[in-house]
């Protein structure tokens, strides 16, 4: 595992445009977006507009890091390494999981980086430390999730075009149907029953409750790390499964 | 014990081919073994299944005595395949590269050290370390390939094609190669290929499949032996005139089958002997300007033509 980990981990830093261009647009809507939208947001009682959105843009910059993951397969197979690794006597799960740790890292990577740009905008963590913690461990689990996701789909996909249009035609919908640009307690009808059913909502809630308020809620904080722990070996498993039909012909 | 034991293998995809069609090879330990065929005969799809990235629909297949499809972890340590597209990571250092595979392989670090050295050494690549691998000719990439895939010290190293696209230098020094690991790492050699000459050069036993199944199974001279009798060779001053007096020569009662390569026209009879005589007065008689005629073994190109039915002259009756 550590091995295609550190492969893949070359191939990134080799390639950092494939860093900066995931972590492009979530920057524009961090630095740009909150500027501009927060002026609109003051009557709101937002105290802080970049603090507020820093969650979406958090879970956006994990949703990018971990498609670019995906197209890695698309590399690998075009290279015939992919096949290589394939006859190996490396477990499947260690194919899947070296590959899946690389784009979390990546994750990380870049949501630090977020993180300390929305410094600038005197984003502060109220809950401390163990905020921090919580807040690190939540970004783990959705980049987890989304990493295995985006490996499975990448091995349905016949190639890396019909692969991003396909993950870019997922992100923004999920992204705006979501609670990361705007509060969602007054909506009703479809639109709030649309929201409350994508689960990228509530771990943008449970973020932005761990960065204003000082008080930890367990109960608040648990549904979601379990509901996120569910859909992680969910995904992981899809992703197995597909990897083992690769070889299943 | 055998290397490969294939009994009565059937690959059927989902879409209605059959790849494979009830084949059945033995491939002895430490040979080299040449698989030959016209596109389509299934040899891809052998190569999938014995390096385990396929599944068989039926049949049994024993590698180095163990059941393929009921320990296909442990075949995967004995093995390496280098397929028909260079599979280096070129975004790692030549050394990496190295480092990489071994580790695939569980070697230990200390000993994969020592055999990476010495396969650089082997496989002359001492001169290539300090550069990037994207940088390498395609031969150097292949040599790296190779030696990656040695380094986990298969015992069966499948080829798939790995000579395709490469000119003519650089086909004798992977040849050159291909002996070399067979002598000095005792490794069994499963390859593919189009090159006859190639076949003929390496192997120590060839086996010709068409349409999934096996046609014929021994070394180059046994094989040879299929047609069971020598041809006449007429060497003409150009290839032109090779092929002008091709059909004239076919149309003559002395001659069965005839067929041209280069400037030479390869012709069969019943009586090889009888037909050099008759062939050489009818070549003077008309006064046909030749440079050479001779009584000649037949080549592998003979036998696979013959074999597979792909020959453009071959007659019904030639094949064995």
């Amino acid at each position: 595992m550590l091995n295609i980990l550190w492969r893949n981990l070359k191939w990134r830093f080799q390639n950092p445009i494939s860093i900066a261009v995931t972590m492009l647009q979530p920057l524009l809507w961090l630095v740009m977006y909150s500027a501009v939208a927060g002026q609109t947001m003051q009557n709101t009682g937002i105290s802080n507009y970049t603090a507020f959105i820093l969650p979406g843009v958090i879970v956006l910059v994990t949703f990018s890091a971990c498609c670019s993951g995906g197209i890695i397969n698309y590399i690998m197979k075009s290279r015939g390494s992919f096949y290589r690794v394939l006859i190996s006597p490396v477990s499947r799960s260690s194919i899947v999981l070296g590959q899946m740790l690389e784009a979390t890292l990546v994750s990380f990577i870049e949501v630090t980086v977020l993180c300390i740009v929305s410094l600038f905008f005197s984003v502060k963590v109220a809950s401390g430390i163990a905020g921090i913690a919580l807040m690190m461990l939540l970004i783990f689990l959705t980049a987890f999730f989304l990493s295995s996701l985006a490996y499975a789909i990448s091995l349905f996909l016949p190639n890396e075009v019909i692969y991003e249009t396909i993950m870019t035609a997922i992100i923004l919908p999920v992204f705006f149907l979501s609670s990361a640009l705007f509060p969602t307690e007054n909506l009703h009808g479809g639109l709030a029953i649309a929201i409350n059913l994508n689960p990228f909502t509530h771990v943008i809630n449970v973020l932005r409750s761990l960065i204003f308020g000082q008080m930890i809620s367990f109960i608040y904080l648990l549904p979601v790390i379990v509901l996120f722990t569910a859909m992680c070996c969910g995904s992981f498993a899809l992703a197995m499964w597909r990897l083992k039909k690769e070889t299943a012909q | 014990m055998p290397a490969i034991e294939v009994n009565k293998l059937v690959k059927q995809y989902k879409n209605g081919v059959r790849a494979l069609d009830d084949l059945s090879l033995t491939v002895n330990s430490g040979e080299i073994f040449s698989l030959l065929g016209p596109n389509g005969a299934g040899k891809s799809s052998l190569i999938n299944i014995l390096t385990t990235f396929y599944k068989p629909s039926s049949g049994k297949v024993t590698m180095l005595g163990k059941d393929l499809c009921r320990e296909p972890a442990w075949v995967r340590t004995q093995i390496a395949c280098v397929a028909q597209r260079v599979s280096i990571d070129e975004h790692l250092s030549l050394m990496e590269n190295m480092m990489f595979q071994s580790k695939l392989y569980r070697v230990d670090p200390q000993a994969a050290k020592e055999r990476i050295h010495s396969l650089i050494e082997s496989f002359e690549l001492s001169g290539y370390l300090k550069y990037p691998t994207s940088s390498y000719s395609g031969g150097v990439k292949r040599r790296l390939d190779i030696a990656m895939n040695m380094v986990s010290f298969p015992k069966i190293l499948f080829l798939d094609e790995p000579t395709v696209g490469m000119d003519v230098d650089s086909r004798k020094a992977m040849w050159k190669m291909l002996l070399k690991i067979r002598e000095e790492y005792g490794t069994t050699i499963f390859l593919t290929t189009h090159y006859l000459e190639e076949a003929d050069q390496l192997s120590d036993t060839i086996c010709i499949m068409k349409d999934g199944k096996e046609l014929a199974q021994g070394s180059p001279a046994s094989l040879r032996s299929y047609i069971r009798q020598n041809l006449l060779r007429i060497t003409f001053p150009a290839a032109a005139e090779a092929r002008k007096y091709k059909d004239a020569l076919h149309h003559t009662r002395f001659i069965k089958f005839a067929s041209v390569r280069n400037n030479s026209v390869f012709a069969g009879a019943e009586d090889v002997r009888a037909a050099f005589t008759s062939v050489n007065k009818w070549l003077l008689e008309h006064h046909v300007e030749f440079d050479a005629i001779e009584i000649t073994e037949p080549s592998l190109e003979d036998v696979f033509l013959a074999i597979t039915g792909s020959g453009e002259t071959r007659e019904e009756g030639w094949v064995c």
